[in-house]
């Protein structure tokens, strides 16, 4: 009977702000599986050598962003009420880590396809506008094997539904970036670019991950 | 312009050791207390994160409503620059204040080579140096820790040297500078009060006069401070403070795990061990203590492993009990005990399995010595057959791998000892062959890891020279070529830390100018080999006028003065007299549940001093 699943995959939305944004993912993933022990949830452990409850994460957030509503599934071994596991699971959280919302997972983790992030910038709206105006947007890049290579931004910045307004800080700039299997394009390259193409070496970027959508459009949770 | 503090974080590796606010970190209301102490431990977060003395005392002075503890530990060298570049001091990691604005800094001695860290930080945290530089505005710069019951190459830095465990004189120290806080603050004034408690040793009031040779001539107490100073030890364990929660850090540190106590001190006895002898004596807790200390600290830190912390699992007088109590509740909530040093023989087959034992920690050995007659020098009670049998074991159930520890440069030691760490290596690998079920197609692998023997304070061994580093690197070729097979794989220490280690370790207040001056080189962090320039170091003691060899390298006579015979650690000179000749004579002394040796530390009326035997 082993082809029977034995458990149930809960997705839960949850906010990484202030000091959590330091938190990096492998490091998450560690922080969310002792939350969880510390809640006492119904968590199904895997089979084998080494046991351990399985934590998924199907949009890993990078080092120094902050996420308004990121998502992590883990799988239990017998069900519960949502909202009982939300309030159970927030109770033990370290600072800047909020579970929000709790539901039985539904789309799969393939389904992601882009998020929209808002960046707090501290440069003048102009210097964004003239970076979009600009008929080439490279920055480099490094790939898995160490190498540099350029990418052309272009594209993706046109597609990319962007806002930019002025705020106290500088600018803030909303816009939404791929995020599939295919092309994948992190707003630090964004931000990389403005900081290169437009001379502004002392350009400082505080990144907050608005939501992540599915292929449909709707939000990925 | 200069970047703040969160714009540092974007920059360096591993911001989460400098960003604070890990779960079950204590904040409180600056504006309700009356003590803030920066509890700093110099060295990175990852080692000090790791350390079961802090957690306690972090725990023990948050207790208290109007005191806070908060932890510092040193920024990497990429955090440093960035701070130096920026103007931003040494920072504790609660508060984000800085750490010359507390009443209490202060640090804790595990390791010698931390001391030009100790240095270095203080310097990041814009505090002058030595304590006759800092006056009413600076903090109270205090130390404690194994290396306190030696303290004097720091003696120049310090106010303050807490002698023995901490629990009761922290509290004491903290609540006497609240009287006298509250009634006018006179350095001068709180020094010499403080150095009435027991355990409290203010450098300041002891003069250190020098023979022309540089040894000590005394060590002489002015204005009214005791004699000696004597540690202080929590007599019962039971009813002593433990943390129900532990820091629990969000990036992977050294030992990243619960901890539970089970035991302080060691009735073993070994005579080149400080440890077996600076916390004399025994006290067990309780198996109810024990367990209730784990299960708390699990289910406050989410841990999914916890270890039995001591100086040696194995002498832990209801272990069977112990670790069958602890796994009827560990199991069910998939929780591992890690237990160190234990001795699987005369163990259950069925616990040891339970435990995972092999798995989780591997089969590991420290016969310290390669032949009898040294292991018997040192009083190191593990014989050969004990070893071979407990391998046999570990091979007949399918294990491939040995890890053993030894020690060169010994006292007594010969080319035939040196030769013998081989030999018992080689009967290792022998048993693995006659192992009738050995796994088909595998080959066994015995590591041999070798260390350099560091004479210490406070062990039979004090009197005694450090070999030179010709004779180490000579012993060390010498091992390497007796070894004639890939089956024994061989790796050491470095000497050169080795030596500067004990170097520090049996030093005299003659070395804080050594201090200095590496620290005005820009050392630090010299206990990561990537940081150490033995070179330079040889290069400070040559321009302060001072030989290394003759702390280091040295032969003592039994009546010379220490730089440390006004500290009082129970155990007498007298005793650790008496052990120094019986090594030479290869006698072994008996562990103190077996017979009484009179030792000393039945001062202090605990443990196993006092139980009924």
């Amino acid at each position: 009977m082993n082809d029977v699943k034995d458990f149930t995959t809960v997705r839960i939305v949850f906010s990484k702000k202030g000091r959590a944004r330091y938190i990096s993912h492998l490091d998450l993933n560690r922080t969310m599986t002792r939350a969880v022990r510390r809640a006492g949830l119904p968590i199904w452990y895997t089979e084998g050598f080494n046991k351990h409850p399985y934590l998924t994460f199907a949009a890993p957030l990078s080092l120094g962003f902050e996420g308004e509503r990121e998502t992590m599934d883990l799988r239990l071994e017998r069900d519960m009420p949502m909202d009982e596991l939300v309030s159970r699971l927030d109770a033990v959280m370290p600072e800047g880590l909020r579970i929000l919302d709790a539901a039985p997972a539904v789309k799969k983790a393939g389904e992601v396809a882009c998020a929209v992030y808002r960046l707090t910038l501290n440069c003048p709206v102009e210097a964004v506008n003239s970076l979009l105006a600009q008929e080439s947007i490279t920055a480099q890049k490094r790939t898995k094997k160490k190498e540099l290579v350029t990418v052309e931004l272009k594209p993706v910045l046109d597609a990319a539904q962007g806002c930019v307004s002025e705020c106290p800080e500088g600018t803030r700039w909303e816009l939404t970036l791929p995020m599939g299997s295919e092309l994948s394009v992190n707003p630090s390259l964004i931000v990389a670019a403005l900081r290169e193409q437009q001379g502004l070496p002392t350009l400082s970027a505080q990144v907050l991950r608005l939501r992540v959508l599915s292929k449909d459009g709707t939000e990925f949770v | 312009m200069a970047l703040t503090l969160d714009e540092l974080f974007d920059r360096v590796q591993k911001p989460a050791r400098y960003t604070g606010g890990e779960l079950n970190s204590v904040v409180k209301d600056k504006s309700k207390v009356n003590v803030r102490f920066a509890f700093c431990f110099p060295d990175l977060y990852e080692v000090g994160m790791s350390h079961l003395g802090m957690k306690i005392l972090y725990g023990l002075k948050n207790a208290v409503e109007d005191f806070w503890c908060e932890r510092v530990f040193a920024p990497d060298t990429d955090m440093e620059a960035l701070m130096r570049e920026n103007g931003i001091p040494l920072f504790a990691l609660e508060s984000r204040d800085p750490v010359r604005e507390f009443d209490f800094v202060g640090f804790t001695l595990q390791y010698e080579m931390c001391y030009t860290t100790i240095l270095n930080m203080l310097d990041l945290a814009g505090i002058p140096l030595r304590a006759d530089q800092r006056g009413e505005d600076m903090p109270l710069v205090i130390a404690g820790g194994p290396c306190a019951c030696n303290p004097e190459p720091l003696a120049d830095f310090f106010d303050i040297f807490i002698l023995g465990e901490g629990e009761e004189v922290n509290l004491e120290l903290m609540t006497l500078y609240r009287e006298h806080k509250q009634q006018g603050y006179d350095k001068q004034r709180f020094l010499k009060a403080a150095a009435q408690l027991e355990g409290v040793y203010v450098p300041a009031f002891y003069e250190v006069s020098y023979h022309e040779d540089g040894r000590v001539q005394a060590i002489t107490p002015i204005g009214g401070v005791p004699a000696t100073v004597r540690k202080r030890v929590i007599r019962d364990m039971d009813t002593a403070y433990y943390p129900e929660a532990f820091v629990v850090p969000f990036i992977d540190i050294v030992h990243d795990r619960a901890m539970s106590e089970i035991f302080r001190g060691c009735i073993r006895g070994c005579r080149f061990c400080q440890a077996g002898f600076i916390y004399r004596p025994v006290r067990e807790k309780s198996v109810e203590t024990i367990d209730r200390q784990s299960r708390c600290l699990c289910e406050t830190s989410g841990y999914e492993e916890f270890s039995l912390s001591s100086l040696s699992t194995s002498d832990y007088t209801h272990l069977e009990e112990l670790l069958t109590q602890l796994l009827s509740w560990a199991e069910e909530q998939h929780t591992n005990i890690s237990v160190p040093s234990l001795r699987v023989d005369g163990f259950s087959e069925e616990l040891a399995n339970r435990l995972n034992v092999l798995r989780r920690n591997g089969l590991t050995f420290a016969p310290e010595a390669g032949t009898q007659r040294l292991r018997d020098t040192i009083n190191k009670n593990l014989t050969e057959d004990e070893i071979l049998e407990t391998a046999r074991r570990a091979f007949s159930g399918g294990w491939t791998s040995v890890k053993l520890y030894f020690m060169m440069g010994l006292p007594t030691e010969t080319a035939e000892d040196i030769v013998g760490i081989n030999t018992l290596g080689q009967k290792i690998v022998n048993c693995f062959y006659q192992n009738p079920n050995k796994p088909k197609g595998k080959g066994v692998t015995v590591s041999v890891s070798v260390s350099c023997f560091v004479p210490k304070p406070f062990t039979p061994f004090q009197w005694e020279p450090q070999d030179t580093l010709a004779q180490l690197e000579e012993k060390q070729r010498l091992l390497r070529e007796s070894v004639t097979t890939k089956k024994v794989s061989l790796s050491w220490h470095d000497a050169k830390t080795s030596y500067l280690e004990a170097v520090l370790a049996r030093g005299d207040r003659r070395l804080g100018a050594v201090l200095e001056e590496a620290f005005r080189r820009g050392f630090n962090l010299d206990a990561w080999s990537e940081h150490f320039d033995f070179d330079a170091w040889m290069d400070i003691f040559r321009n302060q006028g001072l030989n290394p060899d003759f702390y280091a390298c040295r032969r003592r006579e039994e009546d010379e003065v220490f730089p440390w015979d006004h500290i009082d650690v129970g155990v007498t000179k007298a005793f650790l007299w008496a052990e120094n000749q019986r090594a030479h004579e290869g006698v072994t002394t008996p562990h103190c549940r077996q017979e009484c040796s009179h030792c000393g530390a039945a001062c202090f009326k605990g443990g196993v001093c006092v139980e009924r035997r």
